[in-house]
């Protein structure tokens, strides 16, 4: 009734009713654009965190070979192979700084998701809404790994389908640049 | 005489595997957590030979590091390694530009660190 009250002066022009339908549906505009980048950042997360548990797997499963080398190479008294097994050991263990980077980043990630519910909550004239919904968007500069970028990007194709190859590339000197 | 190496690195473990690796290797081996410690720990002046140091970390990053050890007479050409999980050309640019000598994509493979180690060490 009140609305319908303040639809429209005399000349036409804008009025409180009519100013508050267009701010409601600013609102869920925003939350409309919210729940789209919330659904293709699911996945993506999901996709992160498969890659996680392959990682710790393949590490696991690396290290279970390397001490049975190491054990056959003590009972055979090969210093060679021993070498060779520690070296690899010492590669599959850095399996726990890689993970952590990679969960401290879907961490972040959820963090912004939160933080951009909070800005909806707030609701569209909240001042910080513009800085914290850009924030969300460029979630893909907290990366620190080009494996996490490919993933990001693939999960975000719409073809994608299969886990993406997660495994880092063949340590070698590719991995070593000289200034 | 042995060689002292600063390892820099956020990770604990990171920073064992590393100082496991040059250790076996005859080094000695100081241990700083970020680039604010490792600041603070090369403040006593002793003779470092190399650093290897990760590039995101708390409180002070590795590129900010080399930047300020740089400004030192004493690490003017003094080896810094950056290893780290990052491996973009422009990250590894900034890297260049700051000072840094090379760059290593983690994970690292000890006989390779130890190569390039023996590659930029003076003879």
């Amino acid at each position: 009734m009140e609305a319908g009250a303040h639809a429209m002066n005399a000349g036409g022009s804008s009025v409180p009713g009519e100013q508050a339908l267009t701010k409601l549906r600013g609102h869920q505009r925003a939350w409309e654009v919210f729940g789209t980048d919330a659904l293709k950042m699911i996945p993506v997360l999901q996709a992160q965190l498969s890659a996680v548990t392959q990682e710790t797997e393949r590490a696991a499963a690396e290290l279970m070979i390397h001490l049975r080398v190491l054990a056959a190479s003590h009972q055979a008294g090969s210093s060679a192979d021993r070498t060779e097994s520690v070296s690899k050991s010492v590669v599959a263990m850095q399996f726990q700084d890689i993970t952590r980077q990679k969960l401290e980043h879907v961490g972040q990630a959820l963090a912004l998701l939160s933080r951009h519910l909070h800005v909806l909550l707030k609701g569209p004239e909240y001042v910080g809404a513009q800085q914290e919904l850009a924030a969300f968007v460029q979630f893909e500069e907290h990366y620190t790994m080009e494996e996490e970028r490919r993933l990001h990007q693939a999960t975000l194709a719409q073809d994608y389908g299969e886990p993406v190859p997660t495994s880092l590339s063949e340590e070698g000197q590719d991995s070593v640049t000289l200034f | 005489m042995g060689k002292t190496a600063l390892v820099v690195d956020d990770s604990r473990t990171m920073r064992q595997m590393v100082a496991f690796t040059l250790t076996n290797a005859g080094f000695t081996v100081i241990e700083a957590e970020d680039g604010k410690d490792a600041v603070k720990k090369v403040a006593g002046g002793g003779k470092l030979d190399i650093v290897v140091t990760d590039l995101n970390m708390p409180e002070m990053d590795g590129i900010t590091l080399i930047k300020e050890l740089r400004k030192l007479a004493s690490f003017k050409f003094t080896p810094i390694l950056m290893l780290t999980t990052e491996s973009a050309m422009e990250k590894k640019q900034e890297g260049k530009a700051a000072g840094a000598t090379g760059w290593i994509v983690k994970p690292f493979n000890p006989e390779i660190l130890l190569k390039t180690i023996a590659k930029v060490l003076p003879v």
